[in-house]
């Protein structure tokens, strides 16, 4: 009672709460890993297909959020630190990503692909553009891209403004003073920001759907090939890439954490 | 700044690879193809591919609901295989294709059949017994799939419509939500295709229809006008269309036979797909039951989906 009184409770509650959310989530994945068993597991986690999907998954989103850091960090950087014109109309532009399905983002680039140059691209070359892993790619890189700007520019704004303009009056341009002062600074948040980058592209679906299709072994990244085994009653696959899945998203952010990645993100 | 400009050399390198690997000189079909084909279809790309050398068959895999949008914005794709002959008319209306020929490009038929949980525990035998009070039926959403509209058709021409609505406890988008639910044990019986029962037969019961309610669907195929390589999209369609292409279905408990006798509404008339039902319903007791023997006789060709799901307790490949 004594504990109580000195409202020692409320701790307890907290801890409580975020102890029964990882006993929630720990039960999800045991129990689904029960219902697959020992055998299947064996069997499903030795197949090459498994892997190779795996590894598609992980290369492409790795590809996509080099491209995104590099739309990103300058974006980030601008938005953080300068003014100019229509600043807060393509802040708010970015923001959109966020909020706006990347279902929409799919059904969108049909617009895009099939004007000049892609048609010309498409007829030249005799390929689809967009029915092929270049496609996955776009759709991640689209969604991904303006997101990772987003989160750059929180990264940015917690480094206080002081360090560049002393950098500056010692007379370096502005461009060292970014990669010499601004960016070591901003590592960590850049690498937190990069890991949910990452991870958003890893689990992209809805574009991939409306926009690429699948062909198996060359579009079909871990989500897209749950929702296809799924339908095609293959539940041992569905279960046992979930536990991919989740396997990866564990193992990216422990990553993180032990990179020491830190911002306002994490 | 050394690193910046190495970076900036390594990013322009890997464009120029990515590029060059992406505009590879042989000639890859687009072939637009509904999801729950995905099995047969595979197995017709590889053997395509193979006496093809020079053709690629790449698949576009999607809901039949999807793809009427995506032709009409990207005008590709070299051929055209919904789940069911009403999207293939949508884009017939639209002018998509070049060609098309009930009569002739109907390489396979979906069957209707019942399925339960393994153990049938309503112990639903036909139609009617989806009227008893207390049983979990799962019906199909008719706007968003077809098994929807031969849900109402069927349950309509058995007089227990109302009654089967009463009853339904899951309205699903599409038809594999059916199956996945019969598994789950969420729902005591359904209808679906007979192919998509193939896929459960270690978790579900499947019991056939009577002729005057069993529903035989056409699933048809169709060259897209945008084709850029016709001549060899054609040449997939013959395949396709071919014994050797339809025997591959077959394996995939589709129905082959070309001429199935049906009324104006698209229900059975004979007997013709009897045999199928049989194998089919040997195939669940096989995969339940390892001591079922497995022979042509027993399942018929179905014996390497019978084997495939024999391999593991949740199903794969």
């Amino acid at each position: 009672m004594a504990l109580i009184s000195r409202g020692r409770w409320w701790p307890i509650l907290c801890v409580g709460i975020a102890v029964t959310i990882l006993a929630v989530y720990i039960l999800l994945v045991a129990s689904n890993w029960i219902y697959l068993g020992w055998h299947d597991t064996v069997y499903f986690f030795s197949k090459s297909r498994m892997w190779e999907r795996f590894w598609l998954t992980v290369w492409t989103s790795t590809v996509s959020t080099f491209f995104s850091l590099f739309i990103g960090i300058p974006a980030g950087y601008a938005l953080s630190r300068f003014r100019f014109p229509c600043r807060y109309a393509i802040a708010s532009v970015i923001d959109l990503p966020i909020v706006v399905s990347p279902a929409v983002v799919g059904a969108f680039l049909f617009g895009i692909t099939t004007r000049f140059p892609f048609d010309w691209i498409s007829e030249y070359y005799g390929v689809y553009i967009g029915r092929n892993v270049y496609g996955v790619l776009l759709v991640q890189f689209t969604v991904t891209a303006a997101f990772c700007a987003r989160l750059m520019k929180a990264s940015f704004d917690i480094i206080p403004v002081r360090f560049e303009s002393v950098s500056r009056s010692l007379g370096a341009s502005p461009m060292r003073t970014f990669f010499k002062v601004v960016l070591p600074m901003a590592k960590n948040g850049i690498v937190a920001s990069m890991i949910v980058v990452w991870a958003r592209a890893a689990a992209e679906w809805e574009g991939l759907m409306l926009f690429v299709g699948a062909t198996e072994g060359k579009t079909d990244i871990m989500p897209f090939a749950i929702y296809l085994d799924w339908n095609g009653g293959m539940m041992g696959w569905v279960t046992s890439m979930s536990i991919v899945c989740i396997l990866m998203a564990v193992s990216a952010i422990s990553a993180m954490r032990l990179i020491g990645g830190r911002s306002n993100v994490w | 700044m050394k690193t910046v400009k190495y970076v900036l050399f390594f990013v322009i390198a890997f464009c120029f690879t990515l590029s060059s690997q992406a505009f590879g000189g042989e000639k890859a079909l687009l072939f637009h193809a509904g999801l729950g084909q995905r099995g047969a279809l595979n197995e017709v790309k590889e053997i395509f591919e193979k006496k093809n050398p020079e053709i690629k068959v790449n698949f576009s895999y999607k809901g039949s609901g999807y793809f009427i949008a995506d032709i009409t914005r990207s005008k590709q794709g070299d051929l055209f295989m919904p789940g069911e002959e009403f999207y293939l008319m949508q884009a017939v209306e639209r002018g998509f294709l070049t060609s098309y020929n009930p009569e002739t490009d109907i390489p396979a038929h979906f069957v209707t059949v019942i399925i339960t949980p393994a153990g049938n525990p309503k112990n639903i035998k036909c139609i009617e017994d989806f009227a008893k009070p207390g049983v979990r039926v799962g019906l199909g959403n008719p706007k968003s799939c077809a098994v929807g509209i031969w849900h109402q058709k069927t349950f309509e021409k058995a007089g227990i419509w109302d009654k089967v609505k009463k009853n339904a406890t899951l309205s699903a988008k599409c038809i594999p939500e059916l199956g996945n639910a019969a598994q789950h044990r969420a729902i005591d019986g359904s209808i679906v295709w007979g192919t998509t029962a193939v896929l459960y037969l270690r978790d579900v019961d499947i019991i056939p229809i009577e002729h005057q309610y069993r529903g035989i669907i056409r699933l048809p195929v169709g060259v897209l006008k945008f084709a850029r390589y016709k001549e060899e999209a054609q040449q997939l369609m013959d395949y396709i269309l071919s014994d050797e292409g339809r025997a591959i279905f077959h394996k995939h408990a589709y129905a082959i036979n070309s001429v199935i006798p049906v009324d104006k509404d698209g229900f059975c008339l004979d007997g013709t797909t009897d045999k199928d039902m049989e194998y089919l319903v040997n195939a669940a007791k096989a995969v339940k039951d390892e001591s079922f023997p497995v022979n042509k006789d027993t399942v018929g060709a179905l014996i390497e989906e019978v084997e495939r799901q024999r391999k593991t307790v949740r199903a794969g490949d």
